[in-house]
């Protein structure tokens, strides 16, 4: 009896610990100084950026593809901005980051104007997603990776990036 | 001017020169003729529209969540200049959107201006169109005058800036368009490979 009790306590906590956890998602909004700052201040690491959205079917498809080198690549920073809108963040995005498992930090663009996001990564980009940009240590872009990606597509630019 | 100056002055107008030339790959300055059947099998030329004061060419979708939100405003649209002397023609360039997919979905969503199907996504190419939706306007010369979004919020209540209202606008008044480029996100353009 005692027993089953103990059992039944501990399935209690862990049940408990899986919910916290599986709710242990936070979508941060991001705006021009945010973004510069996300790219500038690397701490000796790369940056892979994807920008995505729940409603663009092929950034869906390559999302897998990404969180797993996200896992492969410790010295690497990840990280993710969805261009749906903010008031999304719970019925769309969060359910799509969690399903996905994403292990590294998601956003949510808040710039007041889509074409001032756009032409910060790239001038020569036309909002075309899903687009990818890596930088290098020292925050300059290295690698603009426009439409869907393959995992070894991605692995080959980001050992690129390693590289140089 | 000192040579300094000299040297500097150089380097400023190669600098620029390059821009220049930048700015022309990325976007059409000129359309070329083409020739495209619309949803019914029926052929059109975009000279056909030459003795339109304006020639409004959209790439659209059926399934991008884009374009759909801009279905009842390209519509309106349509609707408040096609008796201005301002031709619209959408293209739906996308391989996975079939002609019968292309026509159902404009039915369903009371799109009355010509639909084209770009098979094999040519002249998605020759435009270097990428996304949907994305707007070249033509003049009679096929001169592209405007190249970009419709407005800039796919929130319908939030637009601020009715980019190609505007631009047909200074057209039709005889005016050069002001804002010639815009950009907006879109569903990349699925071509074959």
């Amino acid at each position: 009896m005692q027993r089953n009790f103990f059992l039944f306590c501990f399935l209690l906590i862990a049940a408990g610990f899986s919910f916290i956890q599986s709710n242990d998602v936070t979508i941060e909004k991001i705006d021009k100084s945010k973004l510069q700052k996300l790219i500038k201040e690397r701490k000796g690491k790369l940056l892979f950026l994807n920008v995505w959205a729940t409603w663009c079917e092929p950034c869906r498809e390559e999302f897998p593809a990404i969180v797993k080198l996200a896992n492969e690549f410790k010295d690497v920073d990840f990280a993710g901005i969805s261009v749906d809108f903010p008031e999304e963040i719970d019925s769309k995005i969060k359910p799509f980051v969690k399903s996905n498992k994403v292990n590294f930090p998601i956003y949510v663009n808040a710039f007041t104007n889509d074409e001032e996001l756009i032409n910060m990564l790239n001038k020569d980009w036309n909002g075309a997603i899903p687009a990818t940009f890596i930088y290098d240590k020292s925050g300059k872009l290295i690698a603009f990776i426009e439409g869907k990606k393959s995992y070894e597509e991605f692995l080959k630019n980001i050992e690129r990036a390693r590289r140089k | 001017m000192n040579s300094l100056n000299k040297f500097l002055a150089a380097i400023f107008i190669t600098a620029l020169f390059f821009a220049t030339l930048r700015a022309d790959d990325n976007s059409i300055k000129k359309a070329e003729n083409f020739k495209l059947k619309d949803y019914n099998g029926k052929e059109y030329q975009l000279s056909d529209f030459k003795d339109s004061k304006a020639i409004v060419i959209i790439f659209i979708a059926t399934q991008c969540p884009v374009s759909n939100a801009y279905n009842s405003r390209m519509e309106k649209i349509y609707e408040e200049y096609k008796n201005k002397g301002v031709a619209f023609i959408g293209i739906n360039s996308n391989k996975l959107e079939s002609v019968e997919e292309v026509k159902e979905h404009a039915k369903k969503n009371n799109l009355n201006f010509v639909i084209l199907k770009d098979v094999n996504n040519v002249i998605a190419d020759k435009f270097k169109a990428s996304v949907t939706p994305e707007v070249f306007v033509l003049n009679s010369e096929f001169d592209v005058l405007y190249h970009g979004r419709i407005d800039d919020s796919r929130k319908e209540e939030d637009v601020k800036s009715e980019d190609l209202r505007n631009a047909l606008n200074e057209i039709l008044q005889g005016k050069k368009v002001t804002k010639t480029e815009t950009k907006a996100f879109g569903c990349t353009i699925k071509r074959v490979n």
